[in-house]
């Protein structure tokens, strides 16, 4: 691979690159540089140490999201119930915490210590993403819908867990042996908080799978071209139903750390969440029709909207004019992508 | 094939009984409509249970579950359902829709914008469905039977004459709005205002919006905070903002810095026992719902309520001082 983390687009041909070509091709990096330089021109204390570790903080939850979103966006699916489980993990979580597993029959109540917890969160997340899977595979319901339909679901059935209200203070009891929930979200490692590590884990491990293994070129595969996939003997379904399995868990990762930030857990947390996702994935280059896109891009286009709503944010820039930023630059992406596409096939035509 | 006919006969069965229920709803019309916001605000929630329990005493059976709701609707004559619109008016307006078609004999909302519910209250005006506003007013009279809203300017300079007097009359401070769409946003942030800038030494180094939810109050306080390491105080438009506020200064290690919100949910109540929070203002929205629930009674017998349309209700401030005597929105004697 000559392609390092900054560019997005993998598949542009190699040796024809224009100087212009490259600057598009590098676009979400360079934008990410522009927004850097013009917050730490427009706002106080920008580029401190101090500040950069908090944006990460910010962009690990959403890039989390959009990891999983890259590799759904892959195979050509969406996967729009992220969110959703964000807030329901993080009830699952809550609720585990404060009431542990009550055996009526027993009449007593397990509580799972904090590993177990994270454990069961995270299994609840997969298993949402296998249910949309199956969904998908086997009943052949389109993934904008069956993500659409398990987005209310599992909202609906956070909110059902507690009625509504938050779960609060998720400390422990020493009694329980369940203390040490928060340190997910507030612990560090070398000053660095252990959600950022775990970002550079999951990424890591993300585009390793992405670009390294069989599988990786299976979902590329399956992207770029379903029929012809297939019939080279790659199990369409298989790869498909993985994909939201592999969305569910990084959401789950998401719901976690945000319980864990709040030592709270509410259930409307995430609402929009898979929106967010699926603007970093598309912003880092990744195509909505599949087959295209890196997970390097997809952390970069994660960085750019957090840095742009961290550094709005410290600005003063009004909730409305953030929106309407932050609209605008995901489509000026989109039409650079399309440019970009242009250009390269016109090179490789003349 | 066969089990696509089961299941289309199982599900027109079911259709069928839903209209049932609802056309023996109608018949009787003694059905209570309650639409509040989304119950995943606590102080919705609350107001949501406070116009059930109030339905409760005077007869009419609410139930929260679909399935509790048919089984005790045959035990009494009276019914009441809680629905949620979201802050989203159009979803207000189907709601109010159906609570018609049901021929309602009253609706208890919380509506879903100042404009936007005019036009609704008054199709149900026109229908013959009396409507009893609660904790928002509509910018409109003499549509709705009563409006009964909870003083949240009152409560928003209690608040700010609070925090003030906490910060020493100086000192940097953040304000987290609310959803800027909402009425109330407004009416406390002026509020506030309207105390805090009679003191020149209180200076306003950030406002944002977090649309009062405590996800974003905590990522964008961390970032407040760190373009304003100087911040003494933080004063919120709700309670769940300030818990969001509260968390990313525990996270910053920020002890020093005063914290204030609205609403009195009991997780504030905990927090400014614990001294993470300096204060709130109790909205009495259980009290509200209940009283809303005891006119619409009296109007649906006697023809009038014998009050006035608008009728406003005080906040309380809670501080260290009763926090302890408040649950659930509500001040224990």
């Amino acid at each position: 691979m000559t392609n390092t983390v900054a560019t997005p687009a993998a598949e542009a041909p190699k040796g024809q690159s224009t100087p212009l070509l490259l600057l598009l091709k590098l676009r979400t990096f360079i934008a990410l540089i522009a927004v850097v330089v013009f917050f730490s021109l427009m706002a106080p204390n920008f580029v401190t140490v101090a500040n950069v570790v908090i944006v990460s903080k910010h962009v690990a939850i959403n890039a989390f999201l959009a990891i999983g979103m890259t590799f759904v966006i892959l195979t050509g699916g969406i996967d729009l119930s992220v969110g959703a489980i964000v807030g329901l993990v993080g009830m699952v979580a809550g609720a585990l915490v404060l009431y542990g597993v009550p055996l009526e029959m027993l009449g007593v109540v397990i509580y799972p210590n904090v590993w177990e917890v994270i454990g069961i969160a995270l299994l609840v997340g997969t298993f949402v993403g296998f249910v949309n899977g199956l969904l998908i595979t086997r009943m052949q319901v389109a993934p904008f819908i069956a993500t659409l339909g398990m987005l209310y679901v599992a909202r609906g059935t956070a909110l059902l867990m507690s009625g509504g209200s938050t779960f609060p203070n998720l400390i422990g009891k020493p009694e329980f042996g369940n203390q040490g929930f928060p340190v997910l979200g507030a612990g560090t490692i070398l000053g660095i908080p252990l959600s950022i590590w775990l970002l550079l884990v999951v990424a890591g491990i993300a585009a390793y799978v992405a670009t390294k293994t069989p599988f990786g070129r299976q979902i590329y595969a399956v992207g770029g071209n379903e029929r012809a996939a297939t019939l080279s003997g790659v199990n369409v379904n298989r790869v498909k139903l993985t994909v939201y399995m592999v969305s569910g868990f990084c959401a789950a990762i998401a719901g976690l750390v945000v319980a864990s930030q709040l030592v709270a857990s509410h259930p409307a947390s995430g609402e929009t969440f898979e929106m967010n996702a699926i603007a970093a994935a598309v912003l880092g280059g990744t195509s909505l029709s599949g087959g295209r896109g890196t997970i390097g891009g997809t952390i970069v286009g994660a960085f750019v909207i957090g840095v742009l709503s961290d550094g709005l944010v410290m600005m003063g820039v009004s909730e409305f004019w953030q929106m309407v930023i932050k609209g605008v630059v995901i489509v000026g992406a989109v039409i650079l992508d399309q440019m970009q596409r242009r250009i390269a096939r016109n090179a490789r035509l003349g | 094939m066969s089990l696509r006919k089961t299941l289309k006969t199982v599900s027109l069965g079911l259709l069928a009984g839903i209209a049932l229920t609802a056309s023996a709803l109608a018949a009787d019309g003694k059905l209570i409509v309650i639409i509040t916001p989304s119950h995943d605000n606590p102080f919705f929630k609350q107001e949501a249970v406070g116009a059930q329990a109030k339905a409760k005493e005077l007869g009419y059976e609410a139930a929260q579950e679909a399935v509790g709701a048919q089984a005790k609707a045959k035990e009494l004559g009276y019914e009441a359902a809680i629905y949620s619109h979201d802050d989203d008016a159009n979803k207000q307006n189907d709601l109010i829709d159906s609570a018609i078609a049901q021929k309602a004999a009253a609706i208890i909302l919380d509506n879903a914008g100042a404009d936007a519910t005019v036009a609704a209250v008054q199709k149900a005006k026109d229908a013959g469905v009396p409507s009893f506003l609660i904790d928002r007013e509509i910018n409109a009279t003499g549509i709705a039977v009563t409006q009964i809203v909870s003083n949240n300017y009152q409560g928003a300079t209690l608040v700010a004459e609070s925090f003030v007097e906490a910060m020493g009359e100086k000192g940097n401070f953040v304000e987290l709005v609310g959803k800027e769409s909402d009425t109330n946003a407004g009416v406390r942030s002026k509020g506030y205002h309207d105390v805090i800038d009679q003191y020149p030494d209180m200076k306003m180094v950030a406002q944002q919006s977090a649309n009062w939810s405590q996800t974003e109050a905590f990522s964008k306080m961390e970032s407040i905070l760190q373009a304003n390491p100087d911040v003494k105080g933080v004063i919120s438009g709700n309670d769940t903002m300030a818990m969001g506020a509260m968390a990313a200064l525990e996270a910053a290690g920020r002890k020093d810095v005063l914290v204030a919100g609205f609403d009195g949910s009991n997780d504030v109540r905990d927090a400014i026992i614990a001294g993470k929070i300096h204060a709130t203002g109790l909205q009495p929205a259980f009290r509200q719902a209940q009283y809303a629930v005891e006119l619409a009674d009296k109007f649906l017998k006697e023809g009038k309520t014998g009050q006035p349309e608008k009728i406003s209700m005080d906040c309380v401030l809670i501080t260290k001082d009763n926090a302890a005597k408040l649950d659930n929105f509500a001040l224990k004697d």
